[in-house]
């Protein structure tokens, strides 16, 4: 009540007020009628059957499509993080400043970052696919999920890079450390944990994608059992069983577990967030 | 100054919008939303017009055996169907699409058929198994498997199981329509690793084929992809699989590359509506007259 | 000597990763285009951008219902998702205590997670329905879309708007204070304005996730290949145009959809150029 008096005269601010409240509250209510509803209609349907290790129709296991997620994520980190690492240390430790090459770098990972996933798929098909001969497999899979989440890595090292105080560096050099030493013993241990958020919002971004994926990786059920073969993720996995519609049982509680990834995933990312800001401070 | 605030002013009023409108939709969707219309005949309002994509198998069929389809002169087929008909490529979408909506109509296989819908009888006959395999009820199309010049020994093999008693019997188990067929399966010498791509409509009967095959030979392996008739087609065409499933017949200019196709089954097509549709039965000509917008209303259907 | 070979031979190692971006930015044009382009001709591209006729059947292509569709779409997202997420950003950054705080931000975090399928079957069954009773259509269009898409831009403007104000010096709120303004008359007519080129970043990021979105339009938005005539008649947009399709397409016809594609890739290219502009002018005023 005594909140309330404060805008006694003043009905714009609370306007603003109760809309600012509003919005917030909007915000959360959206969230638990998503997160209700996955969890209301998936988790009944979560059964043991489900992560047999081999999918057959009668069990329509996601066991696979599991596996498949892991083998695409970290092949597909294996590919982007020392692209995107060293890269970052380009930028930070070596290009001068206003270097043309560094403008011109900026600008095409601003780009790449801003490409709709259906994009990559149509370009990974295209490439990967068609051009390179892979034909469907995880590794047409792998390439272009690694060039989607190479500006995540680049970026979120960058700041880590910059973030390292230049004492740091100074040090190593008057020890008389070359500069190769120092980015490797001194610049780039201390920035682990600002890469290791890309690296998780990047494994975020592999495991709920589905459009780039359909075109390169293709929807097989099974385990790829080589690189060359075709594989489906769980999110493309929850795709293909809704595309029949014979599964839908199954594919909520696709939907169940792949939320408790990503609820996973983020607090992780969040974990290894408030190491970077308890570092700095 | 002035413009600060008109420009404030114009925010709160989409901000109020936005939000009257959204949580609107949040707390209506906690009621229960079944409407109690389900009079058995007066279904009355404009008819929500369900298809599937342009290229998939079941819309070909549809509106083949619907004549939808018309041939021009020049042998060029145009489909006919209306413009303002909604589109999805998922069945699941279609399925959802009907059961949320009592004036929609739309299409879908006998074999993904669930209890969320009602299947209309077309000409006075259930759309059923039995009726599609004694001829009653024509609204059905073949899976065809298309073999091209990579059908190595292993391919042969498969094939040779989908076409005995044992693979058709597994046909009839899942509730399609299957061939005569009167040999067993007798087991070659032949192993290796097969691909067989295509019609997301045959991949579950394929994977139920591929998984009874593993049992009785487990030294060809066989790896069954997912897409669609076209791709199936294509894939065997340019060698990527070496056997393609398609939900329909091949085109002249498909037959014409040097693949060649064989039924291993049919399925019958449901026109479905939604469960509280008081109608139950519907003729040929009024299911082409909706799907060409000739009729718009559910009244002018008796 | 030795040592310096190595330094010399990482900091090359160091520059070709960096090209990787580049190579890839050129890659990427140089497929796309490659292989829109010949399409487009072949069609021509006046008839191409602006035919109003899709029938792939009867080898007519044109996209404009569908870049008329994405940008109504977006549009409406915009105008559903911003003022939710600008107000939202402001409670996170100026309104909400440390309690609230830690229950806001792994929710927007999870919102920004969850796959987008996984929306689009929630818009299917919850949001299209309400629609359908609300306005007596089929639910599914143009504004069932818009919503949905609001929605998913959220996570974005939400984040980025909140770094934004908050990376505005805390004498711009004391000082507003000071002259005896409200708190909340500090935040949005001090703060906010100053944190303009981020909020518009946010708003240019949101653009760019709802017109490239596929899978959950896709599912909502009816798919009609025809121009929309009002915000509840159903549409396609580009995105879900090459969705449908691409799976049966051959020759020209698939053609025609990676030239979707181009000019969808058009779109994004221009949107990120406004993108870089802004930010250079921002980072100029600072």
């Amino acid at each position: 009540m005594n909140k309330l008096s404060a805008y006694k005269g003043r009905p714009g601010s609370l306007a603003l007020r109760i809309m600012v409240d509003l919005s917030a509250a909007l915000t959360v209510l959206v969230l638990v009628a998503l997160v209700g509803y996955i969890l209301y209609k998936g988790i009944p349907n979560l059964h043991l059957d489900l992560f047999q290790w081999t999918y057959t129709t009668d069990n329509v296991s996601m066991m696979p499509a599991i596996i498949n997620t892991l083998t695409i994520t970290f092949c597909s980190l294996l590919v982007a993080v020392p692209f995107g690492v060293f890269s970052a240390v380009y930028l930070v430790e070596y290009a001068g400043r206003g270097n043309k090459l560094v403008k011109v770098i900026r600008l095409t990972t601003e780009t790449l970052s801003g490409i709709p996933s259906i994009i990559y798929g149509l370009f990974g098909f295209l490439f990967f696919v068609v051009a390179l001969g892979w034909s469907y497999s995880i590794l047409a899979g792998i390439m272009t999920l690694a060039i989607m989440i190479l500006p995540l890595i680049m970026r979120t090292t960058e700041e880590a890079l910059k973030a390292v105080p230049d004492t740091y560096r100074e040090g190593s050099f008057g020890l008389g450390a070359g500069k190769l030493r120092t980015v490797f013993k001194v610049v780039l241990p201390s920035a682990v944990p600002g890469i290791l958020a890309g690296v998780i919002l990047g494994v975020g971004r592999i495991v709920g994608e589905t459009a780039a994926l359909i075109y390169t990786a293709g929807t097989v059920t099974g385990v790829a059992s080589s690189l060359l073969s075709s594989g489906r993720t769980l999110s493309v996995h929850m795709y293909a069983l809704l595309s029949e519609g014979l599964y839908m049982d199954q594919a909520y509680a696709t939907a169940v577990v792949l939320l408790i990834m990503v609820i996973i995933i983020n607090a992780i990312s969040s974990l290894v967030a408030k190491k970077v800001a308890g570092k700095a401070a | 100054m002035e413009k600060n605030r008109l420009l404030k002013n114009l925010k709160k009023t989409l901000a109020v919008g936005a939000i009257i409108v959204m949580a609107a939709s949040l707390f209506t969707a906690c009621g229960n939303k079944s409407d109690s219309s389900s009079d058995s005949s007066g279904m009355t309002g404009e008819i929500s017009v369900v298809s599937r994509e342009d290229g998939s198998g079941t819309r070909g069929a549809f509106i083949e055996l619907f004549g939808i389809e018309v041939k021009k002169d020049n042998g060029d087929k145009v489909d006919k169907t209306i413009k303002s008909a909604e589109v999805t490529n998922s069945t699941a979408v279609m399925l959802q699409t009907i059961k949320g909506n009592e004036k929609a109509i739309g299409y879908v296989s006998l074999g993904s058929m669930s209890d969320s819908v009602k299947a209309l009888k077309v000409d006075g006959e259930t759309a059923s198994v039995e009726n599609v395999k004694s001829g009653d009820y024509k609204v059905s199309r073949p899976f065809n498997i298309v073999t091209g010049k990579k059908t190595n020994a292993a391919a042969k093999d498969f094939i040779s199981y989908i076409n005995s008693k044992e693979g058709q019997a597994i046909v009839d188990k899942e509730g399609y329509v299957s061939e005569d067929a009167t040999d067993s399966y007798a087991k070659s010498d032949a192993s290796g690793k097969i691909v067989v791509a295509g019609s997301s409509s045959v991949t579950p009967l394929m994977e139920k084929l591929a998984e009874a095959y593993k049992k009785v030979n487990s030294d060809v392996k066989v790896e069954v992809q997912q897409s669609d008739s076209t791709t199936g087609v294509t894939s065997t065409i340019q060698g990527v699989c070496n056997i393609g499933m398609a939900s329909r017949e091949l085109e002249d200019s498909e037959k014409a590359k040097g693949v060649k196709s064989q039924e291993i089954a049919r399925d019958g097509i449901a026109v479905i509506v939604n469960r509280s549709n008081g109608l139950s039965d519907i003729t040929s000509d009024q299911v082409k007259q909706i799907y060409t917008g000739k009729i718009t209303d559910w009244s002018e259907i008796k | 000597m030795n040592n310096s070979f190595k330094e010399k031979a990482m900091q090359l190692v160091f520059l070709l990763a960096a090209c990787a971006s580049i190579i890839a930015v050129i890659l990427i044009c140089v497929f796309m285009f490659g292989n829109g382009i010949p399409a487009m001709s072949k069609i021509g591209i006046v008839n191409f951008l602006t035919g109003t006729l899709w029938e792939p059947f009867a080898d007519v292509y044109g996209i404009l219902p569908m870049i008329v569709g994405s940008i109504y779409v977006t549009v409406g997202a915009i105008i559903i998702g911003v003022p939710v997420g600008i107000f939202c950003a402001a409670y996170m950054a100026r309104f909400c205590g440390p309690l609230q705080y830690k229950v806001l931000k792994p929710a927007i975090d999870l919102l920004a997670g969850i796959p987008s399928i996984v929306y689009g079957f929630f818009g299917l069954v919850v949001i299209v329905p309400i629609m359908k009773d609300i306005f007596g259509t089929s639910g599914k269009g143009i504004l069932t879309a818009s919503i949905m898409l609001g929605i998913m831009i959220l996570p974005t403007i939400i984040t980025v708007s909140e770094s934004a104000i908050r990376a505005v010096p805390e004498s711009y709120y004391e000082g507003s204070l000071a002259l005896g303004a409200t708190h909340e008359r500090s935040v949005f007519a001090t703060l906010i304005p100053a944190a303009k080129s981020g909020i518009t970043a946010a708003v240019i990021l949101g653009v760019g996730r709802a017109i490239g979105e596929t899978l959950a339009v896709s599912m909502i938005i009816g798919n009609q290949a025809i121009m929309p005539d009002s915000i509840l008649s159903g549409a396609r947009t580009m995105t879900t145009n090459i969705v449908l399709e691409m799976g049966y397409a051959t020759g020209i016809h698939r053609q025609a959809l990676i030239a979707t594609g181009v000019v969808l890739f058009a779109f994004i290219l221009i949107i990120n150029l406004l993108f870089t502009l802004i930010k250079e002018r921002s980072a100029r005023n600072e």
